[in-house]
């Protein structure tokens, strides 16, 4: 391969590199942000509409076999408090904060996800055995930080719950 | 020679320009489509959204909650006085006390009585019978009565506090909440030590409504706090500690922020 061929090449190659790079700092550019359809919402109103409304959090059962995790951090819970998903199953979790900058670390695995508040972060889990697991808010959010925590419970495929298009899972105590 | 080269090259980048260009337009334009096609299908089939109150706490809420007329508002309470007193303090149990109470936090309470978001069979009516201004000056009134006694008013004031039996337990959580089960200190957001937008002080509250408050918010039979905190902590709560708290908040304790023993 010549040198301006290869250069252009390479070129190319490093812009499509920094796209991923792009989400995963979380940089915001408008162009990509079309591409990739909106991750912006506002904190304030995530209980009046849209995805984060109280009926649509907890854990969705999507057609593929894996499932949609949809939480909210807010000083100082994670809402859903107790989180259930089938072993082994591909987790897609969406985040947002309704107030500050927070964090959702699961104790014991490498798994942790910046919540900043406008913003749906998004990850994706798996947990291949059954377990517990604590989670834990890492980053310094107000008076009640150190006891913002709350659990991820996984069961086996058969435990989990069958759950209807319009229902979500958790394991709440009600 | 050089210059040819140079133009070669300034060529072949314009072409490549244009090409690139060209595919990220047409990249758009399928996301813009695509997005618009799925937002379409989207509308379609979604379930009710159970919104838990019309309040959402932008600085336009916030302006509108708190600029109300504190003299009209005085002249307004005096509907309000044969429950919540005279001078906002309640003389029956499962009424609050409002005096010294912040702003915002009446003003949700009776934007979401009006709404019927909280259901009340006394408070229902009365706060649909006030227009927003009205609802706007009762709480600029209300949050104008002082908390503490001096000795210039003659206020009535509950005269024999309940005991705080169980202040060490409460007292924990007050101040520590308790991080195993992921119940957040209740100072955090009620005071003395932060608030939130919107969240009451206790400073002092009747024993008996911070238990029923506590007790309906577990059972779901209040369920206006937005994004579900208190809904999620009553139920984390067990018996014994709801009761522990009532107490704490009813005898006063709440002025002072909570300490280890």
């Amino acid at each position: 391969m010549k040198w301006p061929k290869l250069r252009t090449f390479l070129l190319t190659a490093l812009i499509l590199c920094l796209i991923p790079a792009t989400r995963y700092y979380q940089i915001d550019v408008p162009l990509l942000r079309l591409l990739r359809g909106s991750h912006r919402v506002d904190p304030l109103s995530l209980h009046l509409t849209g995805e984060f409304v109280e009926n649509n959090l907890g854990t969705e059962q999507n057609p593929d076999g894996s499932v949609t995790v949809r939480m909210i951090a807010q000083q100082y819970l994670f809402i859903p408090h107790c989180i259930l998903v089938p072993a082994g199953a591909p987790v897609h979790l969406r985040i947002t904060s309704a107030d500050a900058v927070h964090s959702l670390t699961f104790n014991g695995t490498s798994y942790a996800v910046k919540v900043l508040p406008g913003t749906i972060s998004e990850t994706q889990l798996n947990f291949p055995t059954p377990g517990e697991y604590k989670t834990t808010c890492r980053e310094f959010c107000g008076a009640g930080h150190y006891a913002m925590r709350s659990e991820l419970k996984v069961v086996p495929r058969e435990q989990f719950p069958v759950l209807h298009q319009e229902e979500r899972g958790s394991c709440v105590a009600q | 020679m050089l210059r040819n080269k140079l133009l070669q090259r300034t060529q072949k980048f314009s072409r490549w320009l244009s090409a690139t260009t060209l595919a990220l337009i047409f990249l758009v334009g399928v996301a813009l489509v695509g997005g618009a096609a799925t937002s379409l299908l989207e509308a379609g089939d979604n379930p009710p959204d159970r919104v838990p109150s019309n309040v959402a706490w932008t600085p336009e809420t916030i302006a509108a909650a708190s600029a109300g007329d504190a003299f009209r508002g005085m002249l307004l309470a005096r509907r309000c006085d044969h429950c919540h007193g005279a001078e906002g303090f309640s003389a029956v149990g499962y009424t609050p006390n409002l005096a010294g109470m912040d702003k915002l936090a009446i003003w949700k309470q009776l934007e979401d009585f009006r709404a019927r978001k909280r259901l009340s069979r006394t408070m229902g009516p009365i706060a649909e019978s006030l227009s927003s201004r009205d609802v706007a000056d009762v709480v600029a009134y209300y949050a104008k009565l002082p908390v503490f006694h001096d000795s210039q008013d003659n206020r009535i004031f509950p005269q024999n506090p309940p005991e705080a039996n169980h202040a060490g337990i409460a007292s924990h959580l007050v101040s520590f909440g308790d991080g195993d089960r992921g119940i957040p200190p209740c100072q955090a957001c009620h005071g003395p030590v932060a608030y939130r937008p919107g969240v009451p002080s206790l400073a002092t509250q009747n024993v008996e409504y911070v238990l029923n408050q506590l007790e309906a918010f577990a059972n779901r039979s209040r369920a206006n706090d937005i994004n579900e905190p208190m809904r999620t902590i009553a139920t984390l709560l067990s018996e014994d500690e709801r009761h522990a708290l009532a107490e704490y908040y009813g005898s006063g304790l709440g002025l002072q922020p909570g300490s280890a023993k």
